[in-house]
């Protein structure tokens, strides 16, 4: 008898969650009927949630509520936006183009002096650092490989961003010295690719984590085992599924 | 090389993701430098300031950035800090919405008075830089439809240059290096990250730079950041799935390897291609 | 006409352009006000232009139903869902997922079918990531063996049971985040975003068009 009663919608919820899991999981046996329904579910189930989220976020919130309150200045862009959606009418899709202009310009413009201070300069400015330190009127460098900060470290560093920019910079031959630091530069990469698949398998199994810490929530009694009765039927659909497939020569 | 059905090793990946989950063995989490960072500059925060978390992620990423943002906002309300949260992610609001609600829930926490939830809107960089000019013509109203001025958590707070620190929790982009470029650029708030594992390499460059002062990277991020405030959840929980995980790949990686030069040697091709 | 449909465009991408590449060197009260307006103004078009985005998916599915191309059938799964989920979040929690701490109709579609499957849809990877990481991450040359042994270390160092097992991967994996692999996504970074300048300029001076949306009068 379980603890306490879960709400009926959260005991259903909780079997539909569990059903739609399995029926993505089910891909891991090979594409079937099951995950093509979870999958189209999955598209239909967000654009229909972004329909609303945009329809009261942006028409209500933005633009009617501020109207309503007597302030004309939305109509201005969405007088623009109406132009932007002149695109389905083939006669007058020309006009969306002034749209974009003004859209594409002003990202275009804002983003030249941004970038450009962000991206370029302050990572340049840290890749210059100072290889010294004057402490106590004398001058030290340090070898520390903890600190990345350290001497030793900014200098490592630097080679790392000459060698690998070097690389990616094909007007120049790579041959002799050239030649030299762009495998340095590959060598540099392939450190960091390495790195980064580290990351991205850690990553990948964090997701999958989270949803079996889900899976393990859902089969309590408190959901009436729904993970498990699911999982049995799961399966067993998958198996008729896969003998009928074979009976009917493989046709799908 | 010899070859293993590929459904074998997804049941080994589903054992050691499901066993360590149904019974941990509880190993100590190793706090990096980069997450003690983001830790001690909310901890030296005074009572009261100013602390945006935006929450740039949807459910694809749940499971990694939703214990980071649990840990960072139970900290924030301990703090008293006075909290303002959005995201940028259209799909993620319900999600955003939910981890607010619990965690105010949980720290006895009132909207409008101690934080408020702004919600989403579309723009990102555009956004950035109207909420950096007037926070009140960018969200008229905060999620629930309340119009926010006059609300006692926004006493003193015009623009981005009033926040004291802002995180972005982020998915990809628009995340931290749209908050970095379109916004401390300009309008010089402090500001912190946090990642999936995915998109942590990619960080380093501005952590370096002290374009962001601390990294939470990550499910073993949000382990480490939930040791530190002392309060263990689902991170801490995933994380010796996590470990078991990463040796199943090892083996995987080595296994493939050991094969590849046993059966090479066998066929007496010439060493390494320079 | 055709200064209307080719000139006037470049025109308004030149102005808008160097007008806000300008805007950030001047402080003047005119040129803030005029970025607090303009950015609000995006806002809004914004949201236009994700209902732009949002329609051909509409026509994209509805050609399919009609054409009766195979798999139309789950076309007609997809557009139902879809028409649910619209119908419950417009009439029944007003596109909100909780109110007043409790959850909505559009709310329980969200935790319930929206949550799981993009959440499931995303973790299926991990499986691949193991089956590939197999099958094809051998060290056949001197920069794979550097690259497999970075990634080792890296998801050694990474996890607890790592630490434990061998300590010193821990300060390994710190020290090739932090130098090595910041060394190399710099650099990266600095290339991409003097890419992404250039590309800005030739927008504005009109060299770049792409986004005009073609046709023969561009």
């Amino acid at each position: 008898m379980p603890e306490h009663l879960i709400p009926t919608s959260n005991l259903i919820g909780g079997w539909v969650a569990v059903g739609l899991t399995l029926f993505i999981f089910s891909f891991l046996y090979k594409d079937n009927p099951l995950f093509k329904l979870g999958e189209h579910l999955y598209v239909g189930i967000s654009v229909g949630y972004s329909v609303v989220v945009v329809w009261f976020e942006v028409f209500i919130r933005l633009v009617w509520q501020e109207l309503t309150k007597g302030n004309y200045e939305p109509l201005i862009p969405v007088m623009i936006g109406l132009l932007i959606w002149t695109r389905f009418i083939p006669k007058i899709a020309w006009l969306s183009r002034l749209a974009f202009a003004f859209v594409v310009g002003f990202g275009s413009g804002v983003a030249i002096p941004r970038v450009v201070s962000s991206y370029i300069l302050k990572q340049i400015e840290d890749t210059v650092n100072p290889l010294v330190t004057m402490a106590g009127g004398s001058v030290s460098f340090s070898l520390s490989f903890a600190n990345p900060q350290s001497g030793i470290n900014t200098i490592i560093l630097l080679i790392g961003v000459v060698t690998v920019l070097f690389y990616f910079f094909f007007s120049v031959e790579h041959a002799g010295f050239g030649y030299a630091t762009a495998r340095a530069g590959i060598y540099f990469l392939m450190i960091g690719f390495g790195a980064a698949f580290g990351y991205t398998v850690m990553s990948r199994m964090s997701l999958l984590i989270g949803r079996f810490a889900d899976l393990i929530k859902f089969s309590s009694s408190d959901y009436g085992y729904a993970t498990l009765v699911l999982l049995a039927a799961t399966i067993a659909t998958l198996v008729s599924w896969e003998l009928r497939r074979r009976r009917s020569g493989g046709a799908e | 090389m010899i070859s293993i059905d590929r459904r074998i090793i997804f049941l080994l990946i589903a054992l050691a993701t499901s066993l360590p989950l149904l019974h941990p063995f509880g190993l100590p989490i190793k706090v990096s430098p980069e997450v003690r960072a983001v830790y001690e500059y909310i901890e030296n925060l005074p009572e009261g300031s100013v602390f945006f978390l935006s929450l740039d992620f949807d459910p694809s990423s749940k499971p990694e950035l939703e214990p980071q943002a649990m840990a960072l906002l139970r900290h924030a309300f301990r703090k008293n800090l006075r909290v303002i949260g959005m995201t940028h992610w259209l799909t993620g609001t319900g999600l955003a919405d939910d981890i607010f609600s619990k965690v105010a829930k949980e720290m006895a926490k009132e909207s409008g008075k101690d934080y408020v939830f702004l919600g989403w809107s579309p723009g990102t960089g555009s956004l950035v830089i109207s909420m950096g000019q007037d926070l009140y013509k960018a969200f008229p109203s905060d999620h629930s439809k309340k119009p926010i001025e006059g609300m006692p958590v926004l006493a003193g707070v015009r623009n981005l240059r009033d926040v004291t620190y802002l995180i972005s929790l982020a998915a990809g982009n628009p995340g931290i290096e749209m908050w970095y470029v379109f916004g401390k650029d300009k309008y010089r708030f402090e500001m912190a990250g946090g990642s999936t594992g995915v998109m942590a390499p990619g960080l380093y460059p501005f952590l370096r730079s002290g374009q962001i002062n601390g990294l939470i990277g990550g499910l073993q991020g949000a382990a480490e950041y939930e040791t530190l405030i002392g309060q263990k959840g689902t991170a801490v929980a995933g994380m010796d799935a996590q470990s078991a995980d990463h040796f199943v790949i090892i083996a995987l990686v080595l296994l493939c390897n050991l094969f590849y030069f046993v059966l090479r040697g066998e066929k007496g091709r010439p060493g390494f291609n320079a | 006409m055709i200064v209307l449909k080719r000139q006037l465009p470049l025109a308004i991408t030149f102005i808008m352009g160097v007008t806000f590449a300008l805007q950030y060197y001047i402080p003047h009260p005119v040129s803030e006000e005029a970025i607090t307006h303009l950015s609000k103004w995006m806002q809004i078009i914004s949201g236009f232009a994700l209902a732009l985005g949002l329609a051909s998916l509409f026509q994209v599915h509805a050609v399919k139903i009609k054409r009766q191309v195979a798999g139309w059938g789950y076309s007609v799964i997809l557009y139902v869902a879809m028409l649910v989920t619209i119908t419950v979040g417009l009439f029944w929690g007003q596109g909100q997922t909780k109110v007043d701490g409790a959850q909505t109709a559009f709310g329980w579609i969200y935790d319930y079918t929206m949550v799981p499957l993009q959440a499931t849809m995303f973790s299926i990877l991990a499986f691949f990531i193991a089956s590939a990481a197999y099958r094809a991450f051998r060290a056949r040359s001197r920069e794979a063996a550097v690259l497999l042994v970075a990634a080792v270390i890296v998801m050694m160092g990474r996890v607890p049971l790592g630490q434990f097992l061998v300590p010193w991967s821990w300060d390994v994996a710190q020290w090739l985040l932090n130098v090595i692999n910041s060394a190399v996504r710099r650099a990266i970074l600095i290339g991409v975003s003097m890419g992404i300048v250039a590309l800005s300029v030739k927008i504005i001076l009109g060299y770049e068009r792409s986004y005009l949306g073609g046709g023969k009068d561009q």
